[in-house]
C-alpha cells in the first residue's frame, strides 16, 4: 500500500445546474509532482478548491497521511500544510508585497502589525528559492510574473508543504516557464509535493511524475508519464481522438487589405510604449497571425488598430483609406470587424436579448431603423437568420437574455455577428478563449471559411496550437515590435518560442506593395 | 477671528468623524449612502435619551458624564440602524445604493413620526428650561483658566479652551486612534482587503462577511455619533429629522478625500472654514483691529455660500484622474461564484 | 338556425379553450399565466407587490407598537382606524354621528392625488432615465430648484396683456425643461470629461443651486426681487402665485370629474410625457444606446456608440425632467414658492429616487409608483386629521416599501425557487438546447 500524503475519496461537488465534481478520487504521494489534467470546465479547478478548503464537498473524504482530515476552509488547508497559488492572482493591488504575503498570517503584537519579522523571513524565503521580488512595490505596478512569485512566497510564507499551482503557466514567458519548472524541481527535492493543474500537454511531459485526467466532471484514470504519450493523454482529455490539424484549401492572396505602418502605441501601465513603430500588412486571402505571450502589446495594438485607443504616431489604412484616427463606427463602416478578446467587457451586452446584441454593430442601419425608430421587426428577422445559419443556441431563442447563454454560445453570436457584416478584414483576438474543443473547432472552421472566400483575417493568439494550424503567416511580438515573420509550415514550436521570449529577433523590412 | 474658527472646528469635527464613517463601510466594501439618516438617527436617540434623562431628574443628569452617555447611546442607536444596511447587503447581497437610499428615507420618516408623538412639536430638544449650552458648552473657566474677557494663552486659548465642547477632543481623538487602526493593524489590514479584492482575502481564510459586518457597524456607530454631535454642537442638542444634508456633505467630502484619513481631514476643513466664512464674514475681524474687512468688500453672502461647493467642483476637475475607490465596493460578496 | 346554434356553440368552446390554456399545458406548449408568470417582468411586478404588502403590514405593525407603549392615550380602536385610512384613507368621508369613520367617493382626496402625484412622476422620470443610462441623479432637487426660478420668472414676466396667456404658459413650461436640462448637463460634463462621480457633482450643484435661486430673489438685491408678494399673509417670503399674471394650467375637465379638488391638466401632461420617454427608451436609436452604455460601456464604446454624448444628453434629459416637474407643479397656480431655499432642498426632487426604484427605473412604471406613492401621503393626511398618528407614518411605509425592494433580487429567487441552498440538486437546465460540454442533470432532491 503506497503512502500518500493526500488522499481524495469520492469527492462529489455541485453548483446550481452543473455536476462539477463526481465521483472523484486523486491520490498524491510524498515529494511527487502530479499533474491535473482536463480541458475547460472539466473540474479540475473545482476539485483543487475544494481540497483547499474554499469549497465544501456533498460528499466524499479527505486524507492526509492516512488520516482523516474536514478542511472547513483555506485556515484548516493552511494548518495542515496545504497552500495554493489560484489562475486568478488574489492579490490586492494597492498593499505592497509584503502586506499581500502576510494578509491573514500576520505576525501582531497588541493587534498591531509587526512587519520587521515578517519582512525579514520573506527575505531570506526569496533568496533561498531564487524567487525575486521588490518587497515594498505595490502589486500593481509589478509584472505579471513577479505576482505569480509572491504567491509562491505566500504559501512559503506558511510553511506548506503541499503546493498546489492552478493553471501557473498561463501568462509566463517561455523563459519564465523554465525557471517554475526549475522551482517546482526544488520544491520537490525538498520533499514538498506538488499538485499542478493544466491543459497544456506538454508541460506535464516536461515536468511532471503522474497524471490524473479529468473530464466533465468525472475521473479518468491516473497514469505514470514515464509510460505515456501526448497523444494518449489528449485522448484521455477529449474522450476521442484530436485531430490538431485544420483542414485549408491553398492560399489564394489578392490585394493589401490592412496596412500598418510605423505604428506607435503608448502604454497605460509604464512610461515605454506598447507598441513601438511596427509594420506589417494583410492582404484578401489569407489568415496573418500575430503570435506572442499574453502582455506583450497585442491588447494594445488590437484597440488601437480598431479604434478603441489613440495611435501615438504612425498610419493604419483599410482598403487604401487612412483610418488611423478615424472613430470606432467609421472603421466597422469601411469594412472592419472585430472579435473582441473579452466577450462579456466588449463583445456582448449581457443584460440585453440575443437580437438587440446581434444588431449591435448595425442598428442605425437603414435596413434597422427609420427616423430613428427601431424597426423591431427586421431586428427579429435578421436575428433569427443568423441564429440559424450559425447554429447559435439559446434558451428562449432571438429574445433570450445574453447572460444566461453559455460562453460557446455567446462567442458564437459575436462571430455570427461579425463575420456576417461581410468585412473586409476581420481581426480576431483570442476568439477561442476559455472553449471546449467542440466550439474550437467550430470556430476555425469559421475564421478558415471568411479566409477562402477572400477576406482578410488578423487572428491575434496565445495558444501555439492555433498559432501553428490556422494561420498561413505568423508574425511574432515581443514588447511591442514584430520579431519575426514565418511560414507555419516551415517553423518548428521550438523556434517561435525563442522569438517569443525575445531570445532572437530578425531585422524588419517594411513590407512592399 | 477667534469666533470663525472656534465655529469652524464644530463644523468640521462632525464631518470629519461622518466622512470616516463612510471610509470604515466603504473600505470593507459597502456603499453606504445612508450616511444622512444615519446621522438623523443618532441625534435623535441622543437626544431623546437626554431629554429623558433629564426629565426623571436621574442621577448623572447634568453636564459633561450626560452629554458622554448621550454620545455612546448615539452610537449604540447607528450601530443598530447600520444593521438594516449591512443584512440587507451582506446577507441579501441587495443593491447596497438601494438600501442605502431606503434608509435616508426611513429616518427622518420615522424621527418625525416619533417627534409628534411625543412633544405634538416638530422639534425635539432636552430641555425647554435651559439652553443646551448651559448643560453641555465648556468655558475657560472650567479649565481653570479664569473668566476674564482676555484668555491667558491669547487666540489659541480662546478657541481650544472656550466655548468649546469634549465632543471635540473626544471626536479627534477618536478619528486619529481609527484611522491607525485603519493602517496599522491586523484588523484594518483585513478590512482593506475585504473592500479591494474580497476574493484574495477569503482565499487567505479572511472572513469577509464578519469584516464587512464590523465595517457596516463601526461606519453606523461613527455616523450615529456624528448626528449628535452635529444636533448639540450646531443645533443647541435639538432633533429635527433633519441634519441639512450634513451625511451628503461628509460623503462628497470622502469622495474628496479619496477615502484616505488624512486627505479628508484636509477637505472637512477646507469645507467647514469655507462654510463659517460664508455665515460669519461680517463679523470676521482678521487681526483684531476693529475693522470687519469682509463685511466692506461688498461681495454678496450668496457667493460666499456657493464657494465651498464650487471650489469643491473645481478641485475635482483637476484631481479626479487619481481618484480611487475601493475596488470591490458595491459588489455583493458570494462565496460560490466562480 | 342550426348552423347559428353551430356557430355559437362553436364560440363557446374556443372560449372555453382559451381559459383552458391559461392554466392547462397543451400540446406541449404551457399554461398561458404560467408563461406570463415566468416573464422576468412580471416576476418584478410581483416581488414590488410584495415589498409594497408587507411595507403596508409594518407600518400597520408600528401603530400597534406605538399603541401598546402608549400606556392606553392610544386605543386600538385608533390603530385599526389609522391601519384601513392607510389603505383606503384616500376614500374617507369623514366621520359619521357614531364616530365611526365612513368611506366613499371622496373627489377632494382623489383629485389631490392625482395633483401631488404629476410633479413626482416627472422627478421619478428624471431619476428613472439617469439610472438607465448607469448614473445616479441625486441632483434632481437642484435642476428642480432652477426649473422653479425660470418658470416663474418667464410666467410672471412676460405681461399677458400682450401676449396671450396659453403661450406663455407653453413659454414658461419649456423654459423650465431647458433650465432643468441645463443644470443637469455640468454633472454630466464632469462625469464624461473629467470621470469626476456624478453623486457628488450631483450635491454640489444641489446647493449651488438652492443658493442661486435664493440669490435671484433675495428680497433685498435680488434681480427678481419684484416678483415678490408682499401682501400680508406673505410678507415677501414668497413669490407671487402665476395666476397673478393670469397664466395657469388648464384644467381639461379634471375639476368637473373631482371638485374640490386641486386636480389640474398636469396629471395628463404628466402621464404624456412618460409615455414619450418609455417610446424613446425602448424604440429609439437613442434609447438603445442609452441603455448600452448604462448596462456596458465598454461594449458600448465597441459598438461606435459615442459615450459622452450618451452621458451628457441622458443627464439633459433628466435635468429637463426635474425642470418640468416644477415647471407643472407652479404653472398650476395655487402653489407658493418659499425663494430662501439656501438651507433646504425640496423634497419633490428626492423623492424621485423611491419612485424611480419602485418601478425598477421604467418609465410606465413611474407613473403608476408616482401615484402611489401621492396616494399613501394623502392617506397619511387622513391618518393626521382622524387619528391620534400622523401622517409620517405614511413616509415610513415608503421607506420600508423601497427597503424592501432592495433585495426583490431575493425575492425573485424565492418565486424562483432557487432560494434555498437544498433545491439545488433538484434541477434540470431549462437550455435544452445548450450546446455546452455541462451534463444535463435531473436528480430527486436527496436529504442532506
Amino acid at each position: 500500500m503506497e503512502n500518500y500524503v493526500i488522499e481524495m475519496r469520492n469527492i462529489t461537488k455541485i453548483f446550481p445546474g452543473v455536476v462539477a465534481n463526481d465521483d472523484i478520487t486523486l491520490e498524491l504521494k510524498q515529494g511527487e509532482i502530479h499533474a491535473l489534467l482536463g480541458e475547460n470546465g472539466a473540474g479540475k479547478s473545482t476539485l483543487m478548491s475544494v481540497l483547499f478548503g474554499l469549497y465544501q464537498p456533498e460528499s466524499g473524504e479527505i486524507y492526509k497521511n492516512g488520516e482523516k482530515v474536514t478542511i472547513k476552509g483555506p485556515n484548516d488547508a493552511n494548518r495542515l500544510g496545504i497552500g495554493m497559488v489560484h489562475q486568478h492572482y488574489k492579490l490586492v493591488d494597492i498593499f505592497s508585497v509584503l502586506d499581500n504575503i502576510i494578509l491573514g498570517a500576520e505576525t501582531t503584537k497588541h493587534g498591531f502589525l509587526r512587519k520587521k519579522e515578517a519582512r525579514e523571513k520573506v527575505i531570506a524565503l526569496s533568496e533561498k528559492y531564487k524567487l525575486h521580488v521588490d518587497v515594498d512595490a505595490l502589486i500593481e505596478d509589478i509584472t505579471v510574473g513577479m505576482q505569480q512569485r509572491v504567491e509562491i512566497l505566500k504559501m512559503l510564507y506558511r510553511d506548506n508543504e503541499i503546493l498546489i499551482f492552478d493553471e501557473p503557466t498561463a501568462v509566463l514567458t517561455p523563459q519564465e516557464i523554465e525557471e517554475l519548472m526549475e522551482t517546482m524541481r526544488g520544491f520537490k527535492e525538498e520533499g514538498k509535493s506538488i499538485l499542478f493543474i493544466t491543459h497544456k500537454l506538454n508541460e506535464i511531459m516536461a515536468v511532471a511524475d503522474r497524471c490524473t485526467v479529468l473530464r466533465k466532471g468525472k475521473g479518468i484514470g491516473t497514469v505514470n508519464i514515464k509510460d505515456t504519450s501526448i497523444e494518449e493523454l489528449s485522448e484521455m482529455m477529449v474522450g476521442r481522438k484530436v485531430s490538431f490539424v485544420v483542414e485549408k484549401q491553398p492560399e489564394k492572396i489578392g490585394r493589401t487589405i490592412l496596412r500598418v505602418e510605423d505604428l506607435t502605441v503608448a502604454s497605460k501601465k509604464h512610461k515605454n510604449n506598447a507598441i513601438k513603430n511596427i509594420s506589417f500588412d494583410v492582404k484578401s486571402g489569407e489568415i496573418v497571425c500575430l503570435a506572442g505571450i499574453e502582455g506583450n502589446g497585442q491588447t494594445e495594438f488590437v484597440q488601437a488598430l480598431t479604434g478603441l485607443e489613440k495611435v501615438a504616431s504612425g498610419k493604419i489604412e483599410l482598403n487604401n483609406q487612412d483610418i488611423t484616427h478615424a472613430s470606432i463606427r467609421k472603421r466597422s463602416k469601411l469594412g472592419m470587424s472585430h472579435i473582441p478578446e473579452d466577450r462579456h467587457k466588449y463583445g456582448l451586452i449581457l443584460d440585453f436579448r440575443l437580437e438587440q446584441n446581434l444588431v449591435l454593430q448595425r442598428y442605425w442601419e437603414p435596413k434597422f431603423q427609420k427616423h430613428g425608430f427601431i424597426d423591431n421587426q427586421s431586428v427579429r428577422e435578421y436575428a433569427e437568420e443568423l441564429i440559424e445559419k450559425y447554429d447559435v443556441r439559446s434558451g428562449e431563442g432571438a429574445v433570450t437574455i445574453v447572460r444566461s447563454m453559455s460562453g460557446g454560445n455567446q462567442q458564437k453570436a459575436i462571430i455570427a455577428r461579425e463575420i456576417d457584416r461581410n468585412p473586409d478584414l476581420l481581426v480576431a483576438f483570442q476568439p477561442t478563449r476559455g472553449l471546449d474543443v467542440g466550439a474550437i473547432e467550430y470556430i476555425h472552421k469559421q475564421l478558415v471559411g471568411q479566409r477562402d472566400e477572400g477576406k482578410a483575417v488578423l487572428l491575434i493568439s496565445l495558444e501555439l496550437d492555433e498559432v501553428m494550424n490556422v494561420s498561413d503567416r505568423i508574425l511574432v511580438m515581443y514588447e511591442g515590435e514584430i520579431v519575426g515573420e514565418f511560414d507555419p509550415k516551415e517553423v518548428t514550436t521550438q523556434e517561435l518560442g525563442l522569438y517569443m521570449a525575445g531570445a532572437k529577433r530578425d531585422r524588419r523590412e517594411k513590407p512592399n506593395g | 477671528m477667534t469666533y470663525l474658527l472656534q465655529q469652524t472646528i464644530l463644523y468640521t469635527v462632525p464631518l470629519m468623524i461622518v466622512a470616516l464613517a463612510g471610509v470604515f463601510s466603504e473600505r470593507s466594501g459597502i456603499i453606504n449612502i445612508a450616511l444622512e439618516g444615519l446621522m438623523v438617527i443618532g441625534a435623535f436617540i441622543g437626544v431623546y435619551f437626554v431629554r429623558r434623562i433629564i426629565l426623571l431628574n436621574a442621577p448623572l443628569s447634568f453636564g459633561q458624564p450626560l452629554l458622554l452617555l448621550g454620545m455612546l447611546i448615539s452610537i449604540i442607536g447607528g450601530c443598530l440602524f447600520s444593521l438594516l444596511l449591512g443584512f440587507a447587503a451582506i446577507k441579501l447581497k441587495a443593491n447596497q445604493t438601494i438600501a442605502g437610499s431606503a434608509l435616508n428615507l426611513l429616518a427622518p420618516a420615522l424621527v418625525l413620526f416619533l417627534i409628534l408623538l411625543i412633544t405634538s412639536q416638530s422639534v425635539l430638544n432636552i430641555d425647554s428650561r435651559y439652553s443646551s449650552n448651559d448643560y453641555f458648552m465648556l468655558n475657560q473657566e472650567d479649565f481653570g483658566l479664569g473668566t476674564k474677557l482676555e484668555n491667558p494663552l491669547g487666540v489659541i486659548g480662546n478657541v481650544l479652551f472656550n466655548k468649546t465642547y469634549i465632543t471635540t477632543w473626544i471626536c479627534l481623538a477618536l478619528y486619529i486612534g481609527l484611522s491607525i487602526i485603519l493602517y496599522k493593524t491586523k484588523f484594518g489590514l483585513r478590512l482593506r482587503s475585504c473592500g479591494e479584492n474580497p476574493q484574495a482575502a477569503d482565499s487567505l481564510g479572511i472572513n469577509v462577511y464578519k469584516m464587512r459586518y464590523a465595517g457596516v457597524l463601526i461606519s453606523g456607530g461613527l455616523a450615529g455619533l456624528g448626528g449628535f454631535v452635529y444636533s448639540v454642537t450646531t443645533v443647541a442638542a435639538s432633533s429635527n429629522g433633519d441634519v441639512a444634508g450634513f451625511g451628503f456633505l461628509a460623503l462628497a467630502v470622502m469622495i474628496f478625500g479619496n477615502w484616505k484619513p488624512k486627505n479628508i481631514a484636509a477637505a472637512a476643513l477646507l469645507f467647514g472654514l469655507l462654510k463659517c466664512i460664508a455665515v460669519g464674514y461680517p463679523y470676521i475681524d482678521i487681526n483684531n483691529d476693529g475693522i470687519y474687512f469682509l463685511n466692506t468688500i461688498g461681495i454678496s453672502q450668496h457667493i460666499y455660500r456657493i464657494l465651498p461647493y464650487m471650489i469643491t467642483l473645481v478641485v475635482l476637475a483637476f484631481t479626479s484622474k487619481k481618484s480611487r475607490a475601493p475596488k470591490a465596493e458595491g459588489i455583493p460578496y458570494d462565496k460560490g461564484e466562480r | 338556425m342550426a348552423k347559428t346554434l353551430d356557430k355559437v356553440k362553436s364560440f363557446f368552446k374556443s372560449i372555453g379553450r382559451w381559459f383552458k390554456s391559461l392554466v392547462c399545458t397543451i400540446d406541449g406548449r404551457e399554461a398561458k399565466l404560467l408563461t406570463i408568470y415566468h416573464k422576468p417582468a412580471t416576476k418584478s411586478i410581483i416581488s414590488s407587490l410584495i415589498s409594497i404588502f408587507v411595507g403596508i403590514l409594518l407600518g400597520g405593525l408600528i401603530l400597534l407598537i406605538i399603541s401598546i407603549t402608549s400606556g392606553g392615550k392610544i386605543s386600538l380602536k385608533a390603530v385599526w382606524e389609522g391601519f384601513r385610512l392607510i389603505f383606503i384613507g384616500v376614500f374617507n368621508t369623514g366621520r359619521d354621528t357614531n364616530g365611526n369613520i365612513t368611506f366613499g367617493f371622496n373627489s377632494t382626496n382623489i383629485g389631490n392625488v392625482l395633483f401631488r402625484a404629476t410633479p413626482l412622476i416627472l422627478t421619478g422620470l428624471s431619476v428613472a432615465v439617469a439610472f438607465k443610462t448607469g448614473l445616479f441623479n441625486i441632483g434632481a432637487p437642484g435642476q428642480y430648484l432652477m426649473g422653479t426660478a425660470v418658470t416663474f420668472i418667464v410666467a410672471l414676466s412676460i405681461p399677458t396683456t400682450i401676449v396671450p396667456a396659453w403661450i406663455v404658459w407653453i413659454l414658461s413650461f419649456v423654459a423650465g425643461f431647458l433650465a432643468g436640462a441645463l443644470w443637469g448637463v455640468i454633472p454630466g460634463v464632469f462625469k464624461a470629461f473629467l470621470n469626476v462621480h456624478e453623486v457628488i457633482t450631483c450635491i454640489m450643484t444641489n446647493w449651488i443651486a438652492a443658493n442661486i435661486v435664493t440669490s435671484l430673489f433675495d428680497n433685498n438685491k435680488g434681480i427678481f426681487k419684484h416678483l415678490l408678494d408682499p401682501s400680508p399673509t406673505k410678507n415677501l417670503a414668497y413669490l407671487y402665485k402665476t395666476t397673478e399674471n393670469g397664466v395657469v394650467t388648464s384644467k381639461m375637465g379634471l375639476d368637473v370629474l373631482f371638485p374640490g379638488s386641486q386636480v389640474n391638466g398636469g396629471i395628463i401632461i404628466a402621464i404624456v410625457i412618460a409615455i414619450i420617454v418609455y417610446i424613446i427608451l425602448n424604440k429609439t436609436t437613442f434609447g438603445y444606446e442609452l441603455k448600452a452604455c448604462g448596462s456596458n460601456r465598454h461594449a458600448a464604446k465597441y459598438a461606435g456608440i459615442n459615450e459622452k454624448r450618451s452621458i451628457i444628453l441622458s443627464m439633459a434629459i433628466a435635468g429637463g425632467l426635474a425642470g418640468m416637474s416644477a415647471a407643472l407643479y407652479y404653472l398650476s397656480g395655487n402653489t407658493e414658492f418659499y425663494w430662501s431655499t439656501y438651507q433646504s432642498l425640496p423634497a419633490n426632487g428626492f423623492n424621485g429616487i423611491p419612485i424611480a426604484l419602485l418601478a425598477y427605473n421604467n418609465p410606465v412604471g413611474v407613473i403608476f409608483s408616482g401615484i402611489f406613492m401621492s396616494y399613501l401621503n394623502v392617506a397619511g393626511l387622513q391618518l393626521k386629521n382622524l387619528t391620534p398618528f400622523n401622517e409620517y407614518i405614511t413616509d415610513i411605509i415608503i421607506a420600508s416599501i423601497v427597503y424592501l425592494s432592495a433585495f426583490s433580487l431575493a425575492f425573485k429567487e424565492i418565486l424562483n425557487g432557487n432560494f434555498f441552498k437544498r433545491k439545488k440538486n433538484k434541477l434540470f437546465l431549462e437550455n435544452s438546447q445548450e450546446n455546452s460540454t455541462k451534463p444535463k442533470i435531473i436528480k430527486e432532491e436527496e436529504s442532506k
